[in-house]
């Protein structure tokens, strides 16, 4: 099977979905992605990259405006977290979003096999 | 089932494995997908609901609207056209190249919507905690960490005074008019933001934007009063007395200034004018005494109201009374003592600083109408401080007294519902208060309730009513409003004579060569000696205020013969030509004793001139204290060591100057700190190292003609009784030594750079979104005092030359952006730190903007208005 253009296409609908409608979207596009392919075990894999992709995308064109490392070095200190560690949670969280919705559309999907 | 993934087939993610085989044939789907359940509910509930002090990590974290949005809308467009609704006619905003918006529009009404829209744009968030600050609803966006705040907030009443003011004005009026257009404007540019758009605080806070109202205009203006309420402090005044007695603290706290440089000149006199004095013995506190000191000073902390002058912020231990840490500067000089033959003015007011800054810049044009250029306070549609093409004014905070406290007889002491008052009970009015958190959740409920007096306090004194200008009868927005379209002086002084609060020494020149100065204000007679300076019976009316002072007796100064003005929140009038009470609690004389020592020196003063002792690094006081060491010294004869010699040497020769670099700073500043805490060690309750006040330094200069005075006594050695030079002798001694223990044994090495520096702090004090640490020129006494922590300091600086045209040059402590990330958050940090200006750019049409000078252009069309 060809995962490329699923994970190409994820990662499309989680950007434009997030840009247009949400952050909630991240699960919502992880959870039918692993429905449909819910035969392919990596599904819940490349939907975390995906999400995360997608986010980082969307780092990137923020980051028009003014540089996005600003953002993290203020918004870091000001949460007491620290530049590096606001960025890997903003790269981790849809990971683990996608990943855990795809995962648990793909055990339902099985179970109801 | 088939499975995939085991090898390449063509792309790398075909190429991604699974989970280890092994593991995933010996775990059941039902616990992983359990486990996958776990994790997404955990997700989601962090990602929807606040947890603890933590926002709601989705809408946080979004790259498309969360905090890192932030950067994306981090700078203006170079050109934008948006429809702003209840326009009569298409608006053009110009922003310069210092990030100041020209509006340039055809009504007033219009200028003032554009100027609310630019306003939300840029400082929304700003605008909102101001509100919320005075109005008492912190918590519901903050927690409830803040609810003491927003308790005393309500308590205090500027909410329904604002909103009696905002009620007060005639449903014609243009001022209600500007301002609703004005609310409007906010109100528009938060219903098109985005999520993307908002400030990143209300991110961070998990928080939306407020529907703006019109009387949160007067909100913001009270919030003014708040801040530059410098209540004459009768409860610290009382506290005092209870210590060591009411002639000594008569003597150390008095009610005149007794180093007169006063803000209306003296004709004919040519030197700050030194008042005799005599320093009567403190008494010996007994329990009692101490006991009723301390429950004064408790019900000082209570009800305090803002910056009074020793208590800013409360966290300086020890603060010396009138060093400034609010210390705000004017002067002006006619054509005849300028080199141009023009009316220069200078303003550098004193203000706590913050980023975003207090202040924003803007130029409002209406042609035909207006033409204006100044600072704006976020939430008003205003230019308190400005000029326009032909007046230019500033301000300097008066400092009168205009609060006033009663102690009042209740019917009960723990709830009452009536006082007395000639003998009869009355009513008290009441009400009840419901204080909320986030998500309107309830955290406390008070009865607040109001004498005839004002707002009702409870304190370990008892019930104190209070009552304060602030919350009464004014027409501030009006007076300002009208005063921008002054054509010269006396027109400028005609508009503000509605102005009540908080009283300010009003600075104006204009191109016909005028310069003047008001104290403005609302200032009360009081019945008997007129004096406001301790707590009243409440229960008879024959203490309450009788009226208003007239313009007339308002301390003024127009056209004066000496050909400059100054004022620097110093004792208005010398009481040898008019000793009305205005107040007691005058900062020391060592700014207005520089800037007119300055003046007095220099016929020809330029704007560059004028720039130059905004940040002047010398100080007054200092040849004060050096001298008093260095006869100390000398009358020690053979007692002194060598290091006390050396000491002495190292003091000599310093320049006089607080620049960064500055050594002998460093000695000076450590010998008066030690002088103050041995002079003035009767002021702590025995036992104890806090004082309960610090004399002003005048009192400690005043003192030194004393030389055998009790005063001088230090309570820590027994069987002694020192005098001057001996304090003198031993605090320069103790310096010394304290210095080489902070700095080093080398004197070369010691920088001031490093004891002063400046703190400008976000508003909810974040760390990443302040600068800390700024190397400024300042030092106790110079016109840019520092009280040590540096968070207060300039807040605006600029200088005008009243010629044709009207040509001038500012700077704040900030950027003109309210966003942290934006290149124009703390633009000018740099500028102000140095104490240098920019020049200001004064456009007479949208066109006359371009080039380099031209950073973004916005139109704001009408309804129906067309495209551009």
């Amino acid at each position: 099977m060809k995962r490329a253009p699923w994970f190409a296409g994820a990662v499309v609908a989680i950007a434009l979905g997030t840009w247009l409608v949400g952050w909630w979207i991240t699960p919502v596009v992880g959870a039918a992605w692993g429905w449909v392919k819910r035969a392919d075990p990596a599904t819940p894999l490349l939907a975390g990259l995906a999400g995360m992709v997608a986010w980082g995308l969307l780092l990137i064109i923020s980051a028009s405006g003014a540089p996005a490392g600003s953002v993290g070095v203020a918004v870091g200190q000001a949460m007491r977290v620290g530049p590096g560690a606001l960025l890997a949670l903003t790269l981790a969280y849809p990971g683990l979003l996608a990943a855990s919705a795809a995962a648990l559309a793909r055990a339902a999907g099985r179970r109801g096999r | 089932m088939r499975e995939t993934g085991q090898g390449a087939q063509g792309s790398p993610f075909d190429a991604v494995p699974s989970l280890p085989r092994a593991l995933r044939s010996e775990v059941p789907r039902a616990i992983s997908g359990s486990i996958a359940a776990i994790a997404l509910a955990g997700a989601l509930y962090v990602g929807f609901m606040p947890t603890g002090p933590v926002p709601a990590l989705g809408p946080l974290l979004d790259p498309a609207h969360g905090v890192w949005a932030a950067a994306r809308v981090a700078e203006l467009p170079r050109e934008q056209s948006l429809v702003l609704e209840g326009l009569s006619a298409p608006v053009e905003v110009r922003y310069d190249d210092r990030g100041v918006p020209h509006i340039f529009a055809t009504t007033e009404r219009d200028a003032m919507r554009a100027l609310g829209w630019v306003h939300a744009r840029d400082r929304l968030f700003q605008m909102e905690l101001t509100v919320r600050k005075v109005a008492g609803t912190l918590a519901e966006v903050a927690g409830p960490d803040l609810l003491p705040v927003d308790r005393q907030s309500r308590e205090r009443g500027l909410a329904q005074a604002a909103e009696a003011k905002w009620n007060a004005l005639p449903s014609d009026s243009r001022i209600r008019d500007v301002v609703v257009a004005y609310v409007e404007g906010i109100n528009q540019w938060v219903r098109d933001a985005g999520a993307q758009d908002l400030p990143v605080e209300y991110k961070l806070l998990g928080a939306s934007p407020r529907v703006f109202q019109s009387q949160d205009v007067y909100y913001m203006l009270a919030e003014m009063s708040q801040t530059l309420a410098w209540q004459s402090d009768e409860l610290e005044r009382r506290a005092i007395e209870a210590l060591i007695g009411e002639a000594a603290t008569a003597a150390l706290f008095p009610i005149e200034a007794p180093i007169q440089e006063p803000i209306q000149p003296v004709p004919g006199r040519t030197a700050p004018r030194y008042a005799a004095m005599k320093f009567p013995a403190p008494h010996v506190p007994g329990a009692g005494a101490v006991a009723a000191a301390r429950r004064a000073d408790d019900t000082r902390r209570r009800v305090a109201l803002g910056p009074s002058m020793s208590h800013a912020a409360g966290a300086l231990e020890n603060p010396t009374r009138g060093e400034a840490v609010v210390g705000s500067n004017n002067w002006a000089v006619a054509p005849a003592r300028s080199a141009s033959g023009h009316a220069l003015l200078s303003g550098d007011p004193h203000l706590s600083l913050s980023l975003p800054s207090i202040w924003y810049e803007v130029h409002i044009v209406v042609p035909g109408e207006m033409d204006v250029y100044g600072v704006t306070l976020p939430m008003t549609p205003t230019i308190p401080i400005g000029f326009n093409r032909d007046v230019a004014w500033t301000a300097t905070n008066t400092g009168a007294d205009v609060t006033d406290f009663y102690l009042e007889v209740v019917d009960d002491s723990t709830s009452p519902t009536t006082y007395r008052l000639d003998g009869e009970w009355k009513a008290l009015e009441q009400r009840v208060e419901v204080f909320r958190g986030r998500g309107g959740v309830v955290l406390a409920t008070d009865t607040l309730r109001r004498t005839h007096r004002g707002p009702l306090l409870r304190t370990s004194e008892g019930w104190l009513s209070l009552r304060w200008t602030a919350l009464e009868a004014g027409d501030e927005a009006n007076a300002f409003r009208n005063a921008a379209r002054a054509t010269n002086a006396e027109e400028w002084y005609r508009a503000m004579e509605p102005y009540k609060a908080p009283a300010q020494n009003f600075l104006v020149a204009d191109r016909e060569g005028a310069i003047g100065i008001r104290s403005t204000g609302r200032y009360p007679i009081r019945p008997g000696d007129g004096r406001g300076d301790r707590i009243f019976d409440g229960s008879t009316s024959k203490v309450d205020w009788l009226g208003d002072w007239p313009v007339a007796r308002y301390p003024q100064s127009l056209r004066p013969a000496q050909g400059y003005l100054a004022s620097n929140n110093q004792q208005p009038i010398d009481p040898m030509v008019r000793s009305d009470y205005l107040g007691w609690d005058w900062p020391t004389p060592w700014r207005a004793m520089r800037i007119n020592e300055i003046l007095r020196a220099d016929a020809a003063m330029t704007p560059e001139k004028m720039r130059l002792a905004q940040t002047d690094p010398r100080s007054a006081l200092t040849e004060h204290v050096r001298g008093a060491v260095r006869a100390a010294v000398a009358a020690r004869g053979a007692e002194a060591t060598s290091a006390d010699g050396e000491a002495l040497a190292f003091l000599d020769a310093w320049d006089g100057r607080f620049d960064s670099e500055s050594k002998g700073a460093v000695l000076y500043n450590a010998v008066l700190q030690e002088l103050t805490r041995r002079t003035w060690d009767e002021l702590a309750p025995p036992g104890e190292r806090q004082r309960l006040a610090t004399p002003n330094t005048m009192m400690l200069v005043r003192l030194f003609d004393d030389p055998a005075s009790v005063w001088w006594d230090d309570r820590a050695t027994t069987g002694v009784r020192e005098g001057r030079d001996q304090i003198l002798f031993a605090s320069l001694h103790a310096a010394w030594e304290s210095a080489r223990s902070r700095f080093g044994n080398d004197p070369r090495a010691w920088r001031w750079g490093s004891e002063r520096m400046a703190s400008v702090k976000h508003l909810l004090q974040l760390p990443g979104f302040g600068r800390e640490s700024l190397q400024v020129q300042s030092g106790p006494g110079t016109l840019s005092p520092n009280d040590g922590r540096g968070t207060h300091g300039a807040s605006w600086r600029f200088v005008v030359e009243l010629g044709d045209p009207v040509v001038a040059w500012g700077t704040y402590p900030g950027g003109q952006s309210g966003n942290p990330v934006s290149s124009r958050y703390a633009d000018r940090l740099e500028l102000w730190r140095t104490g240098a200006l920019a020049p200001l750019r004064l456009p007479r049409s949208a066109a006359d903007l371009s080039g380099a000078q031209l950073r973004s252009a916005l139109t704001l069309r009408p309804i129906g208005g067309g495209a551009r």
